[in-house]
């Protein structure tokens, strides 16, 4: 299996090490990367005291340009799969099994859902939550459970196309964006846990305005978008 | 507000809204930066369409002339973002400070070895 698990980290001193070594040592076929997205912390410190596998950036670039940093190690190093997988321990290893598993099956990006078979609960972020659903299948005619769930994996096509382009941030957006080119786009249901070190990033301001961030960006500006012709023919989409 | 006012405005909120949704298409702005210019031609195409809301705004804040209002929510708004903007120079200048001194470094260290 060539998978490349890209695990962004800010400021997670408090995760990294519980994160990295379960995976290191009860998911040793899968090779990670941490990128140190530069955090305050004592993160990188961490990370190169136990020689895990990282790579340090000397500014902060915020969660999108830390994922890319990723993927275009991913691409270089040739991986043909990459997920990405979160520093604070919310996503669950155990399921990257099932989700290579419906990502060899021809899809092109798989989505680690939280409420593919189970309902979703009734809280203010979820609401959330169901208004992007609701955009995108609006914008693409697709049902996407759960659009914010963090945990997604590229195939070798997606991998190359998220590396070297702008406005490829790892958000539902994008996968609106992505969908509507013909990508194909599949859900598999995941359980996740809920973070034990750290305070979240997302405050109610700031969630409010990735909100509308997102719904105005799938509405309006995801539709008229255009993709890159040496991206088309590769992975399905327009040309079929 | 005349007609031909309120027609002009929706001219140029639709002409900013193609242009950055060009831009936004040839992969020169970053979406996050061209939502205020979306979320600004919505708003005054709004305020074009639905003149009465304007006619409010400005008879609660004791303006005489509605187009007044339009001025003084249309400069309030670049003042926030002109605001914003410097700030987020600011930013980008310091990182291009640390990125430059952190290559700099590197590189005096690596002569050493």
């Amino acid at each position: 299996m060539n998978i490349l698990i890209i695990i962004p980290a800010y400021n997670e001193e408090g995760n990294i090490v519980r994160v990295v070594e379960n995976l290191k040592s009860n998911y040793s076929d899968y090779d990670y990367i941490v990128v140190n997205d530069g955090s305050k912390d004592n993160t990188s410190k961490i990370c190169h005291n136990n020689n895990y596998n990282i790579i340090d950036l000397p500014v902060n670039l915020g969660l999108a340009g830390a994922f890319q940093t990723g993927l275009k190690y991913a691409y270089l190093k040739g991986y043909d799969y990459a997920i990405q997988f979160d520093a604070d321990g919310q996503h669950r290893a155990e399921f990257i099994k099932t989700m290579y598993g419906e990502i060899k099956k021809g899809y092109d990006i798989v989505i680690g859902s939280r409420f593919l078979d189970e309902k979703k609960p009734k809280s203010l972020r979820m609401l959330g939550s169901n208004m992007i659903s609701k955009a995108i299948k609006m914008t693409t005619g697709v049902r996407i459970q759960d659009p914010t769930s963090g945990m997604r994996m590229l195939n070798r096509n997606l991998i190359r196309e998220f590396a070297v382009n702008l406005n490829y941030g790892p958000e539902p957006d994008t996968i609106s964006y992505l969908i509507k080119q013909g990508v194909k786009v599949s859900e598999v249901q995941v359980s996740m846990d809920e973070r034990i070190e750290g305070e979240s990033y997302l405050t109610f301001s700031r969630s409010m305005k990735y909100m509308l961030r997102m719904i105005i960006s799938i509405v309006f500006i995801q539709n008229v978008r255009r993709r890159d012709k040496r991206f088309v023919s590769e992975s399905g989409g327009q040309s079929k | 507000m005349t007609v031909v006012f309120r027609i002009v405005l929706i001219v140029a909120s639709i002409a900013t809204a193609y242009f950055m949704l060009k831009k936004i298409q040839q992969s020169k702005v970053k979406i996050e930066d061209s939502i205020f210019w979306i979320l600004f031609s919505v708003m005054l195409i709004v305020l074009c369409i639905v003149p009465q809301l304007a006619d409010f705004m400005a008879k609660l804040l004791g303006i005489k002339s509605t187009v007044n209002f339009i001025f003084l929510f249309i400069i309030f708004l670049l003042l926030i973002k002109n605001f914003l903007l410097t700030i987020k120079m600011s930013q980008l200048g310091h990182k291009t400070e640390e990125l430059i001194q952190k290559i700099a470094i590197d590189e005096k260290l690596r002569e050493k070895e």
